[in-house]
């Protein structure tokens, strides 16, 4: 082997490895990192019979999300006719709104987001409606849909 | 290895004039500066290969361009090399070009019959300046924003037309999501691609009138 076939080796040999350990890095970048379905749990949040004939219910509860016990509230809305239930976070920036019964509207405390009783925005910053939640009845029981 | 390639080239016949390219003869005086071009090409090679990957996860749009980045660098395995490595690699192209011009220059290599490779040349570097800018927006933070904000405002003072050459670039009067788009469109469609042509008459030129006598 001559000097010329030796480099020319070397060379082909470098690089087949940095082709192969690029390969590899861009599998392994391609490859989803987080590998997770996001199911929706169904949570008994009410007993239908106090479900709200007209206007805003504040319902509490809690869920499991893994290890993490997560406490939040929704609100179960009864208006013209037709029952809805809305997630309290704040379409802007994710803090959570509250029913002010008076004005009618579901207000941000952190940058004066205003949403009427069906969740449209009425004015500031937010982006988008407040977020429906699935619901279902069963057995006398109102389920609220979270994702987890 | 070898006799799959040979089986496919017995075919595609592509391996006797890769050969005459890449195994000619080179005159002796050469020396390192020559390889300026070369490095800023695969500079742009890793720039391409790189920009695949993040494509893979960039969201071009108003509301989660920002989050997909955060994404890239925090969640995705090898997510902050690949960007760093876009990063710099964008970088180090725009010092490695104007190197390569310096070198051309003082070897006085753009006279005749290479004046048109000269131009070719220097289109390249603009290109790689506009697709620097507008991929400098696409991380669609507080930077990113206020830079395009003061660059594409450089185009309102041109004479009679800035005012419209201001909208073209913003699609708009204001830097948005319309921007973004436009950005993205240029950054990864046609910036490319323009880049490419260039870069295939740039060295069929270089192919053909060899390599210039130097000093």
């Amino acid at each position: 082997m001559d000097r010329r076939e030796f480099l020319s080796r070397l060379i082909k040999i470098f690089f087949t490895g940095v082709a192969v350990v690029s390969g590899l890095i861009a599998l392994i970048f391609a490859y989803p990192a987080r590998i997770r379905k996001r199911k929706t749990l169904f949570i008994p949040v009410l007993d239908e019979l106090d479900i709200p004939r007209r206007g805003v219910k504040t319902v509490n509860f809690s869920y499991k999300r893994g290890e993490q016990l997560i406490s939040t509230r929704a609100f179960i809305v009864q208006h013209k006719g037709r029952l809805f239930a809305l997630s309290p976070v704040c379409s802007h920036l994710g803090c959570l709104v509250n029913w002010h019964r008076k004005k009618g509207q579901f207000l941000c405390p952190c940058h004066g987001g205003k949403y009427d009783i069906e969740g449209n925005v009425i004015a500031g910053p937010p982006p988008r409606p407040l977020t429906r939640l699935p619901m279902k009845l069963d057995k006398g029981k109102l389920y609220l849909g979270i994702k987890v | 290895m070898g006799k799959i390639f040979d089986w496919l080239d017995s075919r595609f016949g592509i391996k006797e004039p890769h050969k005459r390219f890449l195994q000619r003869r080179l005159p002796e005086r050469l020396s390192y500066l020559y390889c300026l071009g070369g490095v800023a090409f695969t500079l742009i090679i890793m720039l391409m290969l790189s920009g695949l990957l993040l494509s893979l996860y960039y969201v071009p749009s108003e509301h989660e361009a920002y989050q997909s980045v955060l994404r890239i660098t925090r969640e995705v395995r090898f997510g902050r090399f690949i960007r760093s490595l876009h990063k710099w690699s964008a970088n180090l192209l725009i010092v490695f070009i104007i190197l390569h011009t310096l070198r051309v220059i003082i070897h006085k290599a753009y006279r005749p019959p290479r004046e048109l490779n000269w131009v070719v040349g220097s289109l390249t570097l603009v290109v790689a300046f506009f697709s620097g800018f507008t991929g400098y927006l696409l991380p669609w933070d507080q930077k990113a924003y206020w830079a395009t904000e003061v660059g594409t405002s450089m185009a309102a003072t041109v004479p009679v037309i800035g005012k419209y050459l201001l909208y073209m670039l913003r699609g708009g009067p204001e830097v948005d999501g319309t921007t973004l788009i436009r950005f993205y469109s240029l950054h990864v469609l046609w910036l490319p691609l323009i880049m490419a042509l260039l870069l295939w008459a740039h060295f069929h030129m270089v192919k053909r009138q060899g390599i210039s006598g130097g000093l």
